[in-house]
């Protein structure tokens, strides 16, 4: 009974560190905040998102965006480039209105000039394995 | 809807905390009958939907720019602050500061600013959430409409981290009522500003376009069903939920194009949405969010 209560701790133990070592390669948390400044000039600033998909297939955030007025989504993953994140913007009924894989290249940023109002979803998704950690955020202009 | 960001914005102010711990005895004692939430919210359902609402500054620069003047008569005064003695009241009435603040600073009354940021003060030391707002940047950021985008960005990153603690405390029923108040004081603000101008055919969308916004809150109030005032402002919204009713919002999809500029996915939206909403719809929705309003602010 002993051995198995200690099984138990053991199994238990190993899973928290896991946990802890996941959370430790991916600070989406730093990654959100040092994506705000990298807003385009003249886009206030409005939320900030983490992107960690350790865990999961995708990763996804709504707002409702106005007709007439430009959003600007920023992607900030955790390494030089964009490529392996991929930020697509889906409007009410699910269709895709944006994304920042275009004909198989990456790119950081969609800028997206609304003419529709409603509740949006801002969808992150993952190329490869190893590309599951970015920080995102999110500005408007009028 | 922006108006409403400003709004939750004066109240998520302070995220630049003094990093003191919160009295917690001092916590205990001040709760009242708005303490409990719903048992078993879920945390992520409740921010999912928190988070999706537009701060009240998108609406405060779109009142600005439709070239309306400033008007201090419509805003809720400073001098009412003493009359908010429950925590429902409390919270409701920080949202509506919190727009009003975010409204003085897009059209740059610093004056007038200043007397809501010491009732914002108040209001959140007396909810135990004090140690949230950084008074003296807060005051700084108001006090200069250049600094716009830092406002928003303290106010919303202090939402994030009021919400957080609201909900560790069991008491994320107050997140909602910052919310509501902001928002409600948003509508005021634009429904007056509406009436004022009735060619302004962008200030009528806008006020259509909150169905969206009000439908989020309401499903927001169903997790707190065993709150009586919670019920009770639910109650009130419903009559407003009954007037946009009548408002149709029509959305045709199609599918947008792209082209990257400089390394950016520029899009063109081809999609519409359409709304169809007469000066008597107006009106109705004006006189409803007085009422409510009304009740709140007395």
């Amino acid at each position: 009974m002993k051995k198995l209560a200690f099984l138990f701790l053991f199994i238990l133990s190993v899973a928290a560190n896991s946990n802890d070592l996941v959370d430790q390669a991916c600070d989406s948390d730093n990654l959100a905040n040092a994506c705000i400044p990298k807003l385009s000039s003249g886009f206030n600033f409005l939320k900030s998102y983490k992107v960690n998909g350790a865990t999961k297939d995708k990763v996804e955030y709504s707002y409702v965006f106005t007709k007439g007025t430009q959003y600007m989504i920023n992607l900030c993953p955790n390494g030089t480039s964009a490529d392996g994140v991929i930020v697509s913007l889906f409007d009410n009924e699910r269709n895709k209105v944006a994304t920042s894989k275009i004909n198989g290249q990456f790119v950081s940023a969609i800028a997206y000039p609304c003419n529709a109002t409603g509740i949006y979803y801002i969808q992150y998704t993952f190329d490869e394995p190893s590309s599951h950690c970015a920080g995102s955020a999110l500005g408007f202009k009028r | 809807m922006r108006l409403i960001a400003i709004g939750i914005i004066a109240l998520l102010l302070g995220s630049c905390s003094s990093g003191k711990k919160p009295d917690e005895q001092a916590f205990l004692e001040s709760l009242d009958s708005t303490r409990t939430a719903g048992p078993g919210v879920d945390e992520e359902v409740i921010n999912s939907i928190l988070e999706q609402i537009p701060s009240p500054i998108e609406i405060s620069m779109l009142l600005k720019e439709s070239g309306s003047k400033y008007n201090e008569a419509i805003l809720n005064s400073s001098n009412n602050l003493p009359k908010y003695n429950s925590n429902y009241k409390k919270a409701l009435n920080l949202g509506v500061y919190g727009t009003d603040l975010g409204y003085t600073n897009i059209f740059g009354r610093n004056q007038d600013g200043i007397k809501y940021i010491s009732a914002i003060k108040s209001l959140a030391d007396e909810l135990n959430i004090g140690q949230f707002f950084d008074i003296a940047t807060i005051g700084r950021l108001a006090t200069n409409s250049k600094n716009l985008d830092s406002l928003l960005l303290i106010t919303t990153m202090n939402f994030n981290q009021i919400n957080h603690y609201l909900q560790s405390q069991s008491r994320d029923n107050l997140s909602v009522l910052l919310l509501t108040g902001g928002w409600l004081e948003a509508m005021q603000i634009t429904c007056q500003t509406a009436v004022n101008n009735p060619e302004n055919a962008e200030l009528k969308e806008t006020i259509g376009e909150q169905k969206i916004i009000l439908e989020q809150i309401m499903l927001l109030f169903t997790f707190y069903q065993g709150d009586e005032n919670m019920v009770g402002l639910s109650t009130d919204l419903d009559s407003l939920k009954k007037a946009y009713d009548k408002i149709n919002i029509n959305y045709t999809y199609k599918e947008s194009t792209m082209e990257i500029v400089n390394g950016v996915a520029v899009i063109k939206d081809n999609s519409t949405t359409t709304i169809d909403i007469t000066k008597e719809n107006v009106d109705e929705i004006k006189d409803i969010i007085n009422q409510i309003r009304t009740k709140i602010i007395s």
